[in-house]
C-alpha cells in the first residue's frame, strides 16, 4: 500500500502540486491522468524519490520514505517518459549495468537478464546495439530495465506516448502479466482512454490538484459516465424504451435506431443482472444485450474537467482528505437524486 | 546510504563506463596523436642535437628527459578535463541520471566510478608513453627515482584535474560551459603564479627573486622540475617548509593537491544527489533547531 499524505510540491512561484492525497492499493494498475502541468511527474518523480515533496509524506508499506533512505530504491522500478538509453551498448550489455548498479552480480545477473528478455519479447535482440533497437523495443527494455531488481512497484510515466498502435497493444499486455506477477503499477497519461483500457484505477489531476480518484468504473459512476448498453429487440421497441427508462439503474435511453437501442447504465453487475432478467421477464425479445466501455463518456467528463467547464463545480467540494478523495457529485441528475 | 553493495555497484559502473568510452573512436585518435606529438618532439630534438660523445650522450638523455615530462604534464593537465568534465552533466544531457539516483548506486560509488574512468584514460595515455621515456634510459642521465617521483606529479596533476572537472560537470548543468570552466581553471592554476611573479618583478614590487614559496606550493611546473636534481640546486623556491619539515616541492604539490582532490570529491558527492541545496537548508534547519534545544536546557 502506499499513501501519499497532504504533499505539496513548490518550484519556486510555481505549486506543482498542492496537498495531494492518495493512496494506491498494491496489486493495482493506477492510472495518473490529466494534462501538461497537472502534476503527473512531479507526482511520480517523488515516488521515485527523485524530489522531496515541500511538504507532506510518502508511505510505502507503513514505512516514511524520508525516514527510510534506499527504501525506494529497493522497492521501486521506474521508467522516465524517455528513454534514456545508452547507444553503444547492446540489449544484454544495457541490462547488465542496470542490474550491476543494483547490487545483482554473478549468475543471478545473468538469469535475471535472461528471463528479462524473454518477457519483453527481446531475446533475440540481446546482442544488438540499444541505439539499432525501434521505439516500441526500446521502449520494452527500459520496462525491462525498470524490472531488473524485481521492484514490487513499478513508476511508469508516460509510457506508451509515440508507440504506434501494435507496440501500445504489446504493452497494455505485458503490463497485465506484470500485474498477475503481483505488481504495483503507477502510470501516468494525458490520454485517458489509453489509461481506461489498461487501468484498474484512476486518478485525475489537474494543477497539481486531485480532482477524483478510484477504480475506474467507481470514477466513471460518480462522475455521471456509466456505461453504455446496446439492446437489440426483435419487436416491442417503445414498450423496452419505457421499461428501461423505469429502471434504477438506467439514467437515459440515448437513441434508437431501429431495433437497436442505447442507454446510458449506472449501476453495477448486480444491477445489470437485473436489468437483463427485467428485459426477459416481461418477455422483451431480447437479440443481443452488450455492456460497452465507460472510456467514451468518461473521455467527455474528462474533457470538460480539461477544459475547466466543470472545474468550478469541482473546486467547490471539500478538500480530499486521506485516502480516496470524496468524489465530486452532482455531474449526473442520477448521482444528484442518488 | 543505499543498500546496494558499493563495490557491485561500483565496478558495474566502471564497466560501463570503460565499455562506453573504449569503443568511441576519439579515445584512439587521442593515444595516437598524444604518442605522435611526443615521439616527434623527440625525434626532432634528437635529430637537432648533431654529433655527441660519451659524455654528452647523458647531457642529450637528460634534456630530451626534461622535453618529454614538460610535453607530458602539458598534455596531461590539458586532456585531463575532457575526460570528467561531462561525466555527471553528459549523463543529465543523454537523461540517464534519473536513472542512476533511483539505482542503488551510492553517490560515493557515481563519483568514483566515473573519476576512475576518467582518470583510466589519463593513466592510460601515461603508460601508453613509457616506452618513449625509456630511451631515455638508453641515453642515461636520468635515475629511477627522478622518474618515478615525476610519475607521481603526472598521476596527481590528472587527479586534481580530473577531480575539478567532475566537480564542475556536478555543479554546472551543461557540458559545453563545465568543460570550459575547468580548462580555465587549469590555465589559470598553471600560469597564474608565473605571470603574478613576473608582473611583480616587472614593477619591482618585491625584493627577492621569488615573492612567496607559497604562490607555487600548488604548481605543476614548478613540482615538475623540483624532480629534476641532476641539474643541481634552483634559484627556485623548490623546497618547502611542510609541517616543519623540509621537504621537495613535489612532496608538498602531492600531498596538498591530493586533499584538495577530497574537497572536490566530497563536494561532487554532495551536489550528484537530489535536491542539494535543499538538503543544506534542512540540515541547517536542524542544527538551528539543535542548538535552540541545548541553548533552552
Amino acid at each position: 500500500m502506499i499513501k501519499i499524505q497532504h504533499v505539496s510540491k513548490r518550484y519556486r512561484k510555481v505549486d506543482a502540486l498542492k496537498d495531494f492525497n492518495l493512496e494506491i492499493p498494491p496489486g493495482a494498475i493506477y492510472g495518473l491522468i490529466g494534462p501538461n502541468g497537472a502534476g503527473k511527474t512531479t507526482l511520480i518523480r517523488i515516488l521515485a524519490a527523485l524530489l522531496t515533496p515541500t511538504t507532506g509524506q510518502v508511505w510505502f508499506d507503513n514505512e516514511e520514505v524520508s525516514q527510510a533512505p534506499g527504501l525506494i530504491q529497493r522497492k521501486v522500478g521506474y521508467m522516465p517518459d524517455f528513454f534514456g538509453v545508452y547507444p553503444d551498448l547492446t540489449a544484454v550489455e544495457y541490462l547488465e549495468f542496470y542490474a550491476g548498479i543494483h547490487a545483482i552480480s554473478g549468475k543471478k545477473r545473468a538469469n535475471t537478464i535472461k528471463d528479462l528478455l524473454e518477457l519483453v519479447d527481446l531475446s533475440s535482440k540481446g546482442e544488438t546495439p540499444v541505439e539499432t533497437l525501434s521505439r516500441g523495443m526500446k521502449q520494452r527494455l527500459c520496462l525491462a530495465r525498470a524490472l531488473v531488481h524485481d521492484p514490487e512497484v513499478l513508476l511508469l510515466d508516460e509510457p506508451a506516448s509515440g508507440l504506434d498502435p501494435r507496440a501500445r497493444v504489446e504493452l497494455r499486455e505485458l503490463l497485465r502479466t506484470l500485474q498477475g506477477m503481483g505488481k504495483t503499477i503507477i502510470i501516468s497519461s494525458h490520454i485517458l482512454l489509453e489509461l481506461a483500457e489498461m487501468c484498474s484505477d484512476i486518478a485525475i489531476m489537474q494543477e497539481g490538484r486531485l480532482i477524483v480518484a478510484g477504480d475506474v468504473e467507481q470514477v466513471s459512476r460518480r462522475l455521471g459516465g456509466g456505461r453504455q448498453l446496446e439492446i437489440r429487440v426483435l419487436e416491442r421497441v417503445p414498450e423496452t424504451v419505457q421499461l428501461l427508462k423505469d429502471m434504477p439503474s438506467i439514467s437515459d435511453v440515448l437513441s434508437e435506431n431501429g431495433n437497436l437501442l442505447q442507454a446510458e447504465f449506472t449501476g453495477d453487475d448486480r444491477a445489470l443482472h437485473d436489468v437483463l432478467a427485467q428485459l426477459i421477464g416481461h418477455e422483451i425479445p431480447v437479440v443481443s444485450f452488450a455492456p460497452r466501455g465507460s472510456g467514451g463518456r468518461l473521455e467527455e467528463v474528462f474533457m470538460s474537467i480539461m477544459e475547466g467547464r466543470s472545474l468550478e463545480m469541482h473546486s467547490s467540494l471539500p478538500a480530499p482528505q486521506a485516502g480516496l478523495p470524496t468524489l465530486p457529485q452532482g455531474t449526473s441528475p442520477k448521482a444528484q437524486e442518488e | 546510504m543505499k543498500g546496494g553493495s558499493p563495490i557491485i555497484t561500483f565496478v558495474a559502473l566502471l564497466t560501463k563506463e570503460l565499455r562506453l568510452r573504449l569503443r568511441r573512436e576519439r579515445t584512439i585518435w587521442v593515444i595516437i596523436i598524444y604518442l605522435l606529438v611526443m615521439g616527434l618532439l623527440g625525434f626532432i630534438f634528437i635529430s637537432e642535437s648533431g654529433s655527441y660523445n660519451a659524455y654528452t650522450l647523458s647531457i642529450l638523455g637528460r634534456e630530451l628527459y626534461t622535453l618529454l615530462a614538460s610535453v607530458q604534464l602539458f598534455l596531461i593537465t590539458f586532456i585531463t578535463p575532457a575526460f570528467t568534465s561531462t561525466a555527471i552533466n553528459g549523463e543529465k544531457e543523454r537523461q540517464t541520471f534519473d536513472l542512476l539516483l533511483s539505482s542503488q548506486l551510492s553517490s560515493f560509488a557515481l563519483i568514483a566510478g566515473k573519476l576512475v574512468a576518467g582518470l583510466a584514460n589519463a593513466l592510460l595515455l601515461i603508460a601508453a608513453s613509457a616506452p618513449l621515456f625509456s630511451l631515455v634510459f638508453f641515453f642515461g642521465g636520468v635515475g629511477p627515482a627522478q622518474v618515478l617521483s615525476a610519475l607521481l606529479v603526472f598521476v596527481v596533476t590528472a587527479i586534481l584535474v580530473g577531480t575539478f572537472g567532475l566537480f564542475c560537470s556536478t555543479l554546472l548543468k551543461r557540458p559545453p560551459v563545465s568543460t570550459a570552466i575547468a580548462y580555465m581553471f587549469c590555465v589559470i592554476w598553471v600560469l597564474f603564479p608565473w605571470l603574478l611573479s613576473l608582473l611583480l618583478a616587472v614593477t619591482g614590487s618585491f625584493s627577492g627573486p621569488w615573492p612567496s614559496s607559497l604562490l607555487f606550493i600548488s604548481n605543476p611546473i614548478l613540482a615538475l622540475i623540483s624532480t629534476f636534481t641532476f641539474y643541481g640546486t634552483f634559484s627556485l623556491p623548490a623546497i618547502y617548509p611542510f609541517f616543519g619539515i623540509y621537504v621537495a616541492s613535489w612532496i608538498s604539490y602531492t600531498v596538498i593537491n591530493l586533499l584538495v582532490s577530497v574537497v572536490f570529491i566530497l563536494l561532487s558527492m554532495w551536489l550528484v544527489k537530489p535536491d542539494p541545496i535543499g538538503r543544506l537548508s534542512r540540515l541547517m534547519e536542524k542544527r538551528l533547531a539543535k542548538n535552540k534545544t541545548t541553548a533552552t536546557v
